[in-house]
């Protein structure tokens, strides 16, 4: 039983492969310009902290530095995996206009406070107090860095454990002035 | 004077018991417009660590704490916009459980219409092409079936002949 002419035929098949090839771009097409988060190349959000040690932090007063932000929990595995290289690299970066903040989230204070000791808290480090700061930065889990460059953009987001490679990698592109990258 | 002190007494108190109860009864209706504008914007976000869960329906500590800054923002005074563009601008629209219609999305909105479209006409002409084939082989059968008797007849004609003879 013939359904189709043969010209029915050939209009379906343009149609199946317009079909196919849109899902392919919807897919594919735009992933060279997706962007870990809506916020790279925006300013970065503004947030105060009441650090771990009693002190207040704004970011807005760390202007003309280069900021790397690490959202963190101490039920958090993936942070305990990086927190010997965000250790070891704030040591590296010390002195050189590289401020490092941690912010802890969906924690109690007494978690964070032992999780510190035991994997050092050398820069300083404060609680989301509204559990507002990491909405604010559109953070979907831990650990989460957002690097911040000296005029308070944020340049990138990476999300997982970081190592001291990709430390380097991102804290020396935010020194870097900004290209027209997208 | 001690009956209309007592009046006046009983009055005032009578107001106070009044207005406290409005503002009560006022507390409450604000609060309950508050908690469904909530419910509402709730239902239009996603929660980002969640699976095809909505804000208003996931227990994450995320959607916990994007329906709380979602009152906060609401008693604030800001617009349902313009607590939908502040979620956008920080996880981007994915965050939206229908995105706007606008740029690529437009196949979202377009394709399940046009999908209808093209297999309700798939399903039409299949239909039609193969009830034109049912009538055209009734057709035949009914042309082809009296040429069949009428050979059949004659041979029995034939035979019944040749049985007289």
């Amino acid at each position: 039983m013939k359904i189709l002419s043969t010209s029915g035929k050939i209009i379906v098949l343009i149609i199946i492969l317009s079909l196919i090839s849109l899902m392919g771009y919807a897919i594919f097409g735009s992933r060279v310009n997706i962007k870990t988060s809506p916020l790279v190349g925006t300013v970065a959000p503004d947030f105060a902290l009441k650090t771990f040690d009693g002190e207040d932090l704004k970011l807005s007063d760390l202007k003309g530095k280069t900021v790397l932000l690490n959202f963190w929990a101490s039920w958090c595995m993936p942070c305990r995996q990086e927190a010997e290289a965000l250790e070891k690299s704030w040591q590296k970066y010390k002195g050189k206009d590289v401020v490092f903040i941690g912010v802890n989230v969906w924690d109690e204070n007494s978690n964070a406070l032992s999780y510190l000791n035991k994997f050092g808290g050398g820069y300083p480090h404060g609680m989301d107090p509204n559990e507002e700061i990491q909405v604010d930065y559109g953070v979907g889990g831990v650990p989460e860095t957002f690097f911040i460059d000296p005029s308070g953009n944020i340049r990138d987001k990476f999300s997982g454990p970081l190592t001291e490679q990709i430390i380097d990698y991102f804290v020396l592109k935010a020194q870097k002035p900004q290209n027209n990258e997208s | 004077m001690t009956n209309s002190s007592t009046i006046n007494t009983f009055i005032l108190y009578t107001f106070l018991f009044m207005a406290t109860l409005i503002a009560l009864q006022t507390q409450s209706l604000a609060q309950g417009s508050i908690d469904d504008q909530v419910k509402e914007i709730s239902a239009l976000l996603m929660c980002p660590v969640c699976q095809g869960q909505s804000i208003g329906e996931s227990n994450s500590n995320l959607a916990h704490d994007m329906r709380e800054i979602t009152r906060r923002q609401l008693e604030e005074g800001k617009s349902k916009e313009e607590i939908l563009a502040y979620f956008v601008n920080s996880y981007g629209e994915s965050i939206l459980a229908s995105p706007p219609p606008k740029g690529i999305n437009w196949l979202l909105w377009l394709l399940p219409g046009v999908a209808i479209i093209f297999g309700g006409l798939g399903i039409t002409l299949y239909l039609y092409k193969s009830q034109g084939n049912k009538t055209k082989e009734q057709d035949t059968s009914k042309r082809i079936k009296p040429e069949v008797d009428n050979d059949y007849i004659k041979k029995i004609e034939e035979e019944l002949e040749k049985g007289d003879s």
